[in-house]
């Protein structure tokens, strides 16, 4: 059972002057259960609006398709699941004349949840020592920290972290991440964490849904996604690689040097053939190696944008 | 966040063994630690003292003192009107006319009496109780329209409906909950109010009052003054969470209340005097004034026995149409709120 589907799910809004902006544009998207699974995305490409219409708060255009939270199809079927949906989108919501404690636990009273785990949620996330410090006194990463102690109140089986890293130092950077890993490989949480830190992505997450202009572009384990945007080059490291270039070329691979002097094969389909052209020509092979592109460089060629 | 490295052990309750009311009490622990309602009310409670010290300051059996100031107030103002008179009248001489005809009739003054001098008087409860309770009841509506305005406003400002959405999706259940609590919290305060005026007639009559019996049926009539003061105390409040739901910002609510009240009655008494009949604050006077309010249309020049046109609001109708102001604005939000993308 995945824990978010999400299938063809439109979503217009109406911009100035009444034209209409495509939000989401038929947006397919399947989380499973268990696990880090990144949501990555440009500005406006439909991370935080999928993540609104997931939780209910917007309605999707009629008719676009089906949405389903644990099972569960939304919005109809939210209220019975959503005591095991935790979230934060966007900024932390509280209450800045309360405390940081006070307003936990008045959201703990909305659910029945114990006050205990009011305290454990603090300690978790290392606010208890200011825990009954006024909210509007929090720096920027202690508002953060209340807020994904707020999201994990319920012990929830779906956690969805929007940006989760915002505003943290990098000690809380690290700690956040770790948190999530703990928690996504529990066997029992699912973390959907949307972030614009596509090293965060590759941290974290076991699986990734990229999304551009509202449609998913790409999505699978992190690994198969990078090497789908992989162009098939590899680096081979030989005792002469001027000479090796000439043989390699002469096969007609596509050579050309790396910046450390080496060999790079572009387009490589079978790298063994490398390894069988250089031998036979004396050329011993001391390192030949696939270069994976990391993910900001897939999210780049996956979504056709360059910086 | 060193601290970071432990798994919750806590299993909270499963969602649907949760109490169904446990929405209720935390939006009623909400609203008692608000620090605006918190200051409100104390406000209110000091405005109560000072009330009680001004009337026992005021109220009370003249003394002789009194009597001896009111008889000297009165032989200044004797003097001074016969003062006046006399040049009148001399006036009225030099002109050729008669001095009653000019300056009208010459001072009596025998029928001065110096009791009507005196300022300071016995509490008298018979006579002020439908009054007092009325003030308090109005006094206790402006309260409520400042917290229920606020109430929700806050949510908005900061956003905060929006996390609680998380937790309890079924967007009708919070605001109704929202709603009752401020009501339940409306009927706390009105009836607070009514006790709070109780309480100061009864330490008025006792240390200042007239000692005179109270007429039969008067506290049958006064609770039921008192009754309808707490029914337009919950509907104000519910005006005021209503307009601060629909523009999603309390400073603009009390913007649009001021601009009703202010302008827009005022502009409509101007186009037509009768239209003084369905104003919000017409019918709420006319909801708990003892025997409605008489609008009357004094723009219509009439020499008959019968005077002028007027129309009597009643009771039901003031709360029929203060009911439909607050059932229609707050309807609208709801359904709004209901229907609304958030974010």
């Amino acid at each position: 059972m995945p824990a978010v589907e999400m299938v063809g799910v439109s979503k217009t809004y109406r911009g100035r002057g009444g034209q209409p902006l495509k939000a989401l544009d038929g947006l397919d998207m399947v989380v499973g259960s268990g696990g880090v699974h990144g949501l990555l995305g440009p500005n406006g490409s439909g991370k935080t609006t999928s993540i609104r219409a997931l939780l209910g708060l917007v309605g999707v255009d009629g008719g676009s398709g089906t949405m389903k939270v644990l099972d569960q199809p939304v919005p109809s079927g939210l209220p019975g699941v959503i005591g095991d949906v935790g979230a934060m989108v966007e900024t932390p919501l509280f209450f800045p004349g309360f405390s940081g404690r006070r307003n936990l636990r008045l959201l703990a009273e909305t659910a029945g949840v114990p006050s205990a785990r009011v305290e454990e949620c603090l300690e978790l996330v290392d606010l208890r020592e200011r825990a009954d410090d006024r909210f509007k006194g929090y720096s920027l990463g202690m508002k953060q920290r209340l807020g994904i102690a707020a999201a994990l109140l319920k012990a929830p089986r779906l956690l969805i972290l929007d940006e989760p890293s915002n505003g943290l130092d990098p000690a809380g950077i690290r700690d956040v991440r770790e948190l999530i890993r703990r928690l996504g490989s529990d066997g029992r949480t699912t973390v959907l964490v949307s972030s614009h830190l596509l090293a965060e992505i590759q941290q974290v997450c076991d699986s990734v849904t990229i999304l551009a202009r509202g449609r998913r572009v790409a999505s699978g384990p992190v690994a198969e996604v990078l090497s789908r945007a992989g162009t098939g080059d590899v680096r081979v490291v030989v005792p002469d690689p001027a000479a090796a270039a000439a043989v390699l070329s002469a096969a007609g691979f596509s050579v050309s040097p790396t910046p450390d002097g080496q060999v790079l094969v572009h387009g490589a389909p079978a790298p063994g053939q490398i390894t069988r052209v250089l031998a036979e020509h004396g050329h011993y092979v001391e390192e030949l190696v696939r270069v994976t592109p990391d993910l900001e460089s897939a999210f780049l060629a996956i979504t056709g944008e360059r910086a | 966040m060193s601290a970071m490295t432990e798994q919750p052990t806590t299993a909270p309750q499963p969602a649907a063994a949760a109490h169904r009311g446990s929405l209720f009490r935390a939006e009623l622990h909400r609203f008692r630690a608000r620090r605006f309602v918190q200051v409100l009310l104390g406000l209110a409670v000091l405005g109560w003292l000072g009330a009680v010290v001004i009337g026992l300051l005021n109220f009370g059996e003249p003394t002789e003192a009194d009597f001896a100031d009111a008889r000297q107030q009165m032989e200044e103002i004797l003097a001074s009107e016969r003062a006046w008179y006399a040049e009148c009248a001399a006036e009225a001489e030099r002109a050729g006319e008669l001095a009653e005809q000019m300056c009208g009739p010459g001072i009596d003054a025998s029928t001065w009496r110096v009791e009507d001098f005196v300022q300071t008087a016995p509490f008298d409860f018979a006579a002020t109780a439908d009054a007092g309770a009325m003030a308090f009841a109005a006094a206790a509506a402006v309260l409520l329209f400042l917290i229920g305005a606020t109430w929700i406003g806050a949510e908005w400002s900061h956003r905060t409906i929006v996390a609680l959405l998380f937790w309890v999706p079924n967007r009708v259940r919070v605001m109704a909950t929202k709603i009752g609590v401020l009501a339940l919290a409306a009927v706390a305060i009105g009836l607070a109010a009514q006790l709070a005026w109780l309480l100061m007639a009864w330490i008025l009559r006792t240390f200042v009052g007239d000692g005179q019996e109270l007429p039969d049926g008067f506290w049958g009539d006064l609770l039921a003054v008192q009754g309808r003061g707490v029914l337009l105390v919950v509907l104000i409040s519910l005006i005021g969470f209503g307009l601060a739901n629909l523009v999603r910002n309390t400073g603009a609510a009390l913007g649009v209340g001021f601009v009703y009240f202010a302008i827009v009655e005022n502009a409509l008494r101007i186009y037509d005097p009768m239209l003084e009949r369905w104003l919000i604050s017409t019918n709420a006077a006319a909801l708990v004034a003892p025997d409605g309010v008489r609008v009357v249309d004094y723009s219509v020049m009439t020499t008959g026995p019968e005077g002028p046109p007027s129309y009597l609001v009643t009771n039901l109708q003031g709360a029929l149409v203060v009911g439909a102001a607050a059932a229609v604005i707050v309807g609208i939000g709801v359904w709004l709120f209901a229907r609304r993308d958030l974010h």
